[in-house]
């Protein structure tokens, strides 16, 4: 029997900072919008398991978005970009979501993402609190300076590297095929991407005494962090919760840093609270 | 407990878990390198031919050519080696980021070969808790 999942894909054309481009996205489910962002090198394929899940559906709008240069998000037909040296920058990174929310009618949407995406829900906390309801940071912390290694962009060293890399992010108790899959996303990605997003994740992004400006009577904030992360540690994504008054933070045992590929089971447990609150609150 | 690959009555067992492990095999295949392991003091050196784990040298000379270095307290090789290890002991990079693991020498090929290493290390695991 060949099962079709209730996952649906499409293409529309944005343009942010006056370039156009082909975007695609993955949605599924009515309700509350909630745009997903993928981590650094990665895709939209990593919020599979969220999208199919009939329990958050019933209730969410859930998104998935392919940034440019991702996943099936090629890079711009109108630029020349084989000619620059790709990085991702805050600024383009902000007004993207932005402009996607907007071009696809997201009222307010519940903003939720992992690593760079955690980072940015802290972003977009501070700087868009207009344009979400909520922002759900996973792996977030207000600065993880010096992780955008040459070696993840050099001619000779594979793409393996980056599957070594990011496989040890996960939790040893996390079920090997999906801990594979992390892996195996990022080995996919073109050679200039993750480290491109790294300038992002670990140059751009630095909210180091800002977050106390965060007002979650605008914006609600909600941080979570595996136990085995060790790019942006519980420790961390605890400090920084700490700064937003009226913030919720949990460490997430037994997960690492890819919490909803690597045991989505788990991480569920963790994450509905979160989606049941804000349907009663927001 | 002593450290597997620093144990003369197991480094035969441990090279040839190494060797027959297909992951290793095909991650390994273009290397031909020798990696130094240090535990505080002690040393060995893996050595590799072809993708092959040709010996596995206990307490080489002071002037013995390596590659690279793979290098870490005693405590921190016991916590690396534990069949389901804490938090930032899972493998080499979450060592060298938060356990203090250092790696040292030719960095081009220690990540070139991560993946392999990493193999290496989780037969080193099999075998440190059989």
């Amino acid at each position: 029997m060949f099962k079709i999942e209730a996952i649906t894909g499409k293409y529309g054309y944005l343009t942010v900072h006056e370039v156009e481009y082909r975007v695609y996205f993955e949605e599924n489910g009515e309700g509350i919008p909630l745009l997903c962002q993928h981590t650094a090198g990665g895709d939209g394929r990593q919020w599979r398991h969220l999208l199919n899940d009939e329990e958050v559906t019933s209730k969410y709008r859930v998104v998935a978005v392919d940034l440019p240069y991702h996943g099936k998000s090629l890079p711009p037909e109108a630029v020349g970009w084989w000619k620059e040296e790709y990085k991702l920058t805050k600024s383009f990174f902000v007004d993207f979501l932005v402009e996607f929310s907007h071009a696809l009618g997201l009222d307010r949407p519940v903003f939720i993402g992992c690593s760079m995406g955690g980072h940015m829900a802290l972003d977009l906390a501070l700087e868009r609190p207009d344009k979400f309801r909520a922002v759900i940071g996973l792996e977030s912390a207000e600065f993880t300076p010096g992780l955008d290694l040459i070696w993840f962009d050099h001619p000779r060293i594979s793409g393996e590297f980056k599957f070594a890399n990011l496989f040890e992010s996960t939790a040893p108790s996390s079920p090997e095929n999906y801990r594979r899959e992390v892996g195996w996303v990022y080995s996919q990605s073109a050679p200039p991407v993750f480290r491109g997003d790294l300038h992002y994740y670990s140059v751009e992004h630095n909210v180091t005494g800002q977050l106390q400006q965060i007002d979650t009577s605008r914006i609600a904030v909600y941080l979570l962090c595996g136990e085995y992360d060790f790019a942006s540690t519980p420790e961390m994504c605890r400090q920084a919760a700490s700064k937003i008054k009226g913030a919720k933070y949990k460490e997430m045992k037994g997960l690492g840093h890819f919490p909803i590929v690597e045991n989505y089971k788990l991480c569920k447990k963790y994450l509905m609270p979160i989606l049941e609150e804000i349907t009663k609150i927001h | 407990m002593k450290v597997v690959f620093l144990d003369s009555s197991k480094v035969e067992g441990l090279r040839n878990a190494i060797n027959n492990d297909t992951e290793f095999k095909l991650a390994a295949r273009f290397m031909s390198e020798d990696v130094l392991l240090e535990v505080d003091e002690s040393r060995c050196i893996v050595k590799v031919q072809d993708g092959v784990v040709t010996e596995i040298k206990l307490n080489p000379p002071s002037d013995a050519y390596w590659s690279f270095s793979i290098k870490a307290t005693a405590e921190s090789w016991d916590k690396l080696l534990q069949s389901s290890p804490p938090p930032f002991y899972t493998g080499l990079n979450a060592g060298m980021m938060r356990g203090n693991l250092q790696i040292i020498g030719n960095m081009e090929v220690a990540f070139a070969y991560f993946w392999a290493m990493n193999r290496m290390l989780d037969m080193m695991r099999e075998l440190q808790n059989k």
